[in-house]
């Protein structure tokens, strides 16, 4: 018997005249690992919610079709009895977390079902010591970073001991080091414990190879369904962006056999492709700067009043018509250099010059931040209005710069239109993020700082985000922009700065950059490794590998 | 029946305050000796008794998200406006509750917002006086909405303001009691003078914030008070 | 700034006893001092809290409570003086003000107010030292075993707030550089720009409160029956603390109903000592309330009562 039978299911959000889910059949096996995978409002989220009972127990609003949990229906089956069996991981650490102690945020969903103390206490230890988290024993929750906030709401759910795991984006927050880590955590309670995984995720790289199964999903409908291979050869063919970069890469080069990692890539490559000779480099026009740039940063130092030091002795220039991407982990400084560069925070040390200026008096303060645009990481903080336009007039209002016209232009340019007079509350992730974009850019800064821009975007999203941002700079604007998308950097980005503990370690061309960094390159840059170096994305590795005619492995 | 046990603790806790006020400026008492201690007890009483009835009462995860959202809102909120003088809207956030979600919320998240932001900025004496003023001037809210459901703005306007001078009252009640002695009008007075100006700021600052953003507030949350309810069919 | 007066955990014997304990033997400073008006015993009982907040190394945070209770020890000086006149030896002779009748200062008047300016010193240094010695955390457990939904509810709001106050920061940021000048305008203008902060805060965390519901009804909460999760063992220095606060409240009571540790300061200021029993007692229970703090230093000084307490 399957572990889930689900027919014919269909499934209205309250108040919702729109299905979510829309006649979906599947089976789930025991002790599979199962990646649902789509772009956002495709209905993935909605079908995890379902399976861990939350749909329609939490949520209401209408349900059709069944669902059955082995053998059971969902529907009559009690709250504790599907949260001892199912547990989900939600997409963010920060609201998925109750108790101030981490020792008392394992005991809640225990204390809930009403264990007694000497259960609690031994599967508390095992969870803790299985997932290094001993020593934060007493910790205030609040402290933690995020990769131990999601780490430790892992362990909150795995000391319930379900026999199904399931992660709704776990590691979109995350930095790639901590999804890393995450990501290895949670194929060893797939292939140790048994424990049945299903992970919902749009950042494919990381993950896709782990899979027994993939689930695709568009618009509420389950698109393919196969094994990652299978799923990635069909994928391929209607030009759907949810592969992995090397998967796509073989798929449009006409093979027949997908490799999703990096190894299989290689091994690929090696047997089926004529290589360039070994000192091959893709060369790209470099840009020589004669003008004066526009932002300039000079011995910059600058201290949190805690002492610690986020920026430590940093110079750079920013010249009009780049797109500049900062990489590194979280806490390198990469927020902290937006905002003092955005005039928000006062260097301790050293000066930022904007366009040869200074910001000293309350004037000259304003016509920096008219002519320097900040987005932050929350686009939600720029959003309170009643209306998508009041939001941007809001701005202009500020700056008082009167709107004739910029308004539609801007909106037309981020396609916001349709959204003109809805609330932006109201919006999904990927359209905040626009509504939050067109309210800085409506005053057409020469210089726009983007903090983390593609956190939480498709792949649409960010392809079209990254349109926008290339065609901006194009008219004489500099766009620096903060990261953990290397694929995204390698795309789009002309220039990568690279910083480590408040410090700047490499800056450079993108894909200078990007082709020398062994763990910041791109997939299809860590494949290209030493047959064609300075290869980065999909369109350029086909565009100077050719295939063999004498491949061992055929192609259609 | 818990339900109504649970009504009978939260308005008995409510009533502490009058009757203790009461009974003190009569003077008509066999407690002669120290009026602080007991003032102290009394007060723990209520809160306590209060909190009960909120223990019994029935509440979904959401009602209880909601209350500790809006307590740690009006506790960051304090924070927020260190600058200004004795002018912060966790009185506002805590009326503006108890208006929207009903005494007991709003006793909840005024009381929450004084014991949270106490555990960063220090407890002291006045603690669990400032639970059971902001806890009051929520509930007191939700009451004023039972019997005047068509207040209007001006009318929660004065209501805001009124709640300054109260919460600067209730906590003077703690320093009359437990300093000065013998207990008498004119001294209640004198310390009520004494912190004149400071409740008067207080008063006018929650009387903007509800003029500038009162109704706006009152929106937002009705909207949220709309989503607790699940609508569930077939 | 905010956790200046955050609790540490820095590992020492005051900060390790059980939350039931530490909680009893403050209560019962705090209760003594609020019974007890005599200036010997809330000197003493100073000297206890403060050698106390010595040792859990508080002694810098305890200097601006200080500050704090000096303006407000003047306040309740001046409060006594100028409004009580049940006092008979007048030092100074004021003006006749309508309602409040003629302002005379009496020298009994003066002496209330400095002994509870002393009153308030001791109130504000015991809870210096509860700050200083129990997390706020445990309390919350503590809390928990009798009415969990109200420390739940604690918790989630202690949890959240730092959060708040540093998505607070950058919601201004936001602001400031959408072009709002937080430093000019009005007091109004002032507040307005602040208030619409609070509003941003209030939207965001809304939407939030809705997440953490999720994640707690997938947890199972509300399912049925809980049972408590006991994460603080119970040690011999917590019976021995637990019994000592007790049986210094019990001497405490005793002499209280005996009238003792009272001074009267109306009509004319009493002796200050009358008799050797008020000493008594007072050394009986300043002893009793030292024996923490005599446990604490042989738990830092000598591993034999190190490994038996």
């Amino acid at each position: 018997m399957p572990l889930y039978q689900i027919k014919n299911l269909t499934y209205f959000y309250p108040d919702s005249q729109k299905p979510a889910l829309k006649d979906v059949n599947m089976n789930i096996e025991e002790g599979e690992f199962l990646l649902i995978t789509g772009s956002s409002g495709s209905g993935k989220s909605s079908l995890a919610r379902v399976l861990a009972g939350l749909i329609p127990g939490f949520y209401g609003g209408r349900i059709g079709g069944s669902v059955f949990f082995r053998g059971k229906d969902i529907k009559q089956l009690e709250q504790c009895s599907i949260a001892r069996e199912v547990g989900i991981v939600f997409q963010d650490p920060e609201k998925q977390l109750i108790m101030t102690s981490v020792e008392a945020e394992i005991a809640f969903g225990l204390e809930n079902l009403g264990l007694p103390q000497q259960e609690m206490a031994r599967r508390i230890a095992e969870v803790m010591s299985f997932l290094g988290l001993s020593e934060l024993r007493r910790e205030f929750t609040a402290k933690l970073s995020g990769g131990q906030k999601q780490k430790l709401a892992l362990a909150a759910v795995l000391a319930m001991q379900p026999s199904v795991l399931i992660l709704d984006e776990p590691t979109s927050q995350l930095d790639p080091v901590a999804a890393e880590e995450f990501f290895n955590l949670v194929k060893r309670l797939n292939e140790d414990l048994g424990m049945t995984v299903i992970l919902i995720e749009q950042r494919l790289e990381r993950c896709f190879h782990l899979a027994d199964r993939v689930l695709l999903m568009e618009d509420g409908r389950i698109r393919f369904e196969g094994t990652p291979e299978q799923v990635a050869r069909r994928a391929a063919q209607c030009e759907t962006p949810f592969i992995p970069p090397v998967a796509r890469f073989f798929a449009k080069a006409g093979f027949n056999t997908i490799p999703v990692t990096v190894k299989e890539g290689r091994r690929m490559l090696r047997e089926n492709f004529n290589l360039p000779s070994s000192d091959f480099y893709l060369k790209h026009p470099g840009v020589v700067h004669e003008e004066e740039p526009l932002l300039r940063m000079e011995r910059v130092w600058f201290a949190y009043p805690d002492g610690r030091e986020a920026l430590q002795d940093i110079n750079l220039q920013f010249y009009a018509g780049e797109l500049v991407a900062v990489l590194g982990a979280n806490g390198a400084g990469k927020s902290t250099l937006l905002k003092t560069m955005a005039g928000l925070l006062k260097p301790g040390r050293g000066r930022v010059m904007l366009m040869g200026g200074e910001p000293g008096s309350s004037s000259s303060r304003r016509v920096w931040n008219s002519w320097v645009g900040y987005l932050s990481q929350n686009p939600s903080d720029y959003l309170f209005h009643d209306t998508v336009e009041e939001e941007l007039l809001y701005t202009l209002k500020n700056f008082g710069i009167s709107p004739n016209g910029i308004v539609d232009e801007i909106m037309d340019k981020l396609s916001l239109q349709d959204f003109r007079h809805a609330n932006p509350r109201d919006l999904s992730c990927g359209e905040r993020q626009k509504v939050a974009l067109a309210s800085v850019m409506v005053t057409k800064p020469k210089l726009l700082l983007l903090d983390e821009p593609t956190r939480g975007l498709d792949y649409r999203q960010k392809a079209e985000m990254g349109k926008v941002l290339v065609e901006y700079c194009r008219q004489g604007a500099s766009v620096v922009l903060t990261t953990h998308d290397v694929e995204f950097a390698a795309e789009y980005a002309s220039r990568v700065i690279m910083m480590f503990c408040g410090r700047i370690v490499c800056d450079g061309p993108a894909h200078q950059v990007l082709s020398e960094s062994i763990f910041y390159s791109t997939q299809i840059g860590r494949m290209c490794r030493g047959f064609a170096d300075g290869i980065l994305t999909p369109e350029e590795a086909l565009a100077v590998l050719k295939p063999a005619s004498h491949g061992k492995w055929e192609r259609k | 029946m818990k339900k109504l046990l649970s009504k009978i603790l939260f308005w008995l806790g409510f009533a502490i305050i009058p009757v203790f006020l009461a009974v003190t400026i009569s003077g008509k008492t066999s407690i002669t000796r120290e009026w602080g201690l007991t003032a102290s007890i009394i007060i723990l009483g209520a809160v306590g008794l209060m909190y009960l009835g909120f223990e019994l009462d029935a509440s979904s995860p959401r009602e209880i998200a909601l209350i500790a959202v809006l307590g740690a809102v009006g506790a960051a909120g304090r924070v927020a406006f260190a600058a200004l003088p004795n002018v912060q809207p966790t009185t506002f956030i805590a009326i503006a509750s108890g208006y929207v979600f009903g005494p007991t919320a709003g006793f909840m998240t005024g009381s929450t917002a004084a014991l949270v932001s106490n555990f960063f900025l220090g407890q002291g004496p006045w603690t669990p006086w400032q639970m059971f003023a902001w806890g009051l001037a929520g509930s007191s809210a939700g009451i004023v909405k039972c019997f005047f459901p068509h207040i209007g703005r001006w009318g929660m306007v004065v209501f805001c303001f009124l709640w300054g001078y109260f919460f600067g009252w209730i906590l003077n009640l703690w320093s009359w009691t437990t300093f000065v002695k013998p207990l008498n009008w004119q001294s209640f007075i004198a310390v009520c003078a004494a912190s004149f100006w400071f409740d008067t700021f207080h008063a006018a600052g929650n009387a903007a914030f509800y003029l500038l953003f009162g109704p706006g507030f009152i929106k937002l949350l009705n909207r949220f008070k709309l989503k607790m309810i699940q609508k569930y069919e077939e | 700034m905010l956790d200046r007066f955050f609790y540490r955990e820095k590992g020492l014997f005051l900060q390790s006893l059980h939350p039931l304990s530490a909680l009893t033997y403050i209560a019962v400073l705090l209760g003594l001092v609020l019974m007890f008006n005599h200036p010997l015993y809330l000197l003493g009982l100073l000297a206890v809290t403060v050698t106390a907040i010595k040792a859990v190394d508080g002694i810098d945070a305890w200097k601006s409570f200080l500050k704090v209770s000096m303006g407000a020890a003047f306040v309740i000086i001046i409060v006594n003086a100028i409004t009580v006149r049940a006092g008979e030896t007048i030092i100074w002779h004021g003006p006749y003000i309508p309602v409040f009748g003629r302002l005379n200062v009496s020298m009994e008047a003066v002496c209330y107010g400095a002994d509870m300016g002393l009153r308030l010193l001791d109130i504000m240094s015991i809870f210096c030292l509860y700050n200083f010695t129990i997390h706020p955390d445990r309390v919350l457990d503590l809390l928990s075993r009798f009415s969990f939904k109200s420390a739940l509810v604690l918790s989630l709001a202690a949890r959240m707030f730092p959060a708040m106050v540093s998505r607070l920061d950058s919601i201004r940021e936001v602001q400031t550089a959408r072009g709002v000048d937080f430093n000019t305008g009005t007091l109004k203008e002032k507040m307005g720009k602040y208030a619409l902060l609070i509003k941003i805060l209030l939207l965001t965390s809304l939407e939030d409160s809705m997440e953490t519901a999720e994640a707690m009804y997938a947890r199972a909460f509300g399912s049925g029956r809980r049972s408590h999760y006991v994460r603080d063992a119970w040690r011999p220095r917590d019976s021995i603390c637990l019994a000592a606060s007790l049986l210094a409240l019990g001497a405490a009571i005793y002499g209280w109903a005996k009238g003792l540790g009272t001074f009267s300061f109306y009509p004319r200021l009493d002796c200050l000592i009358d008799g050797l029993t008020e000493l008594v007692l007072l050394f009986a229970v300043i002893f009793l309330l030292s024996f923490p703090l005599i446990l604490s230093w042989g738990w830092h000084n000598c591993p034999f009562i190190k490994s038996k307490i």
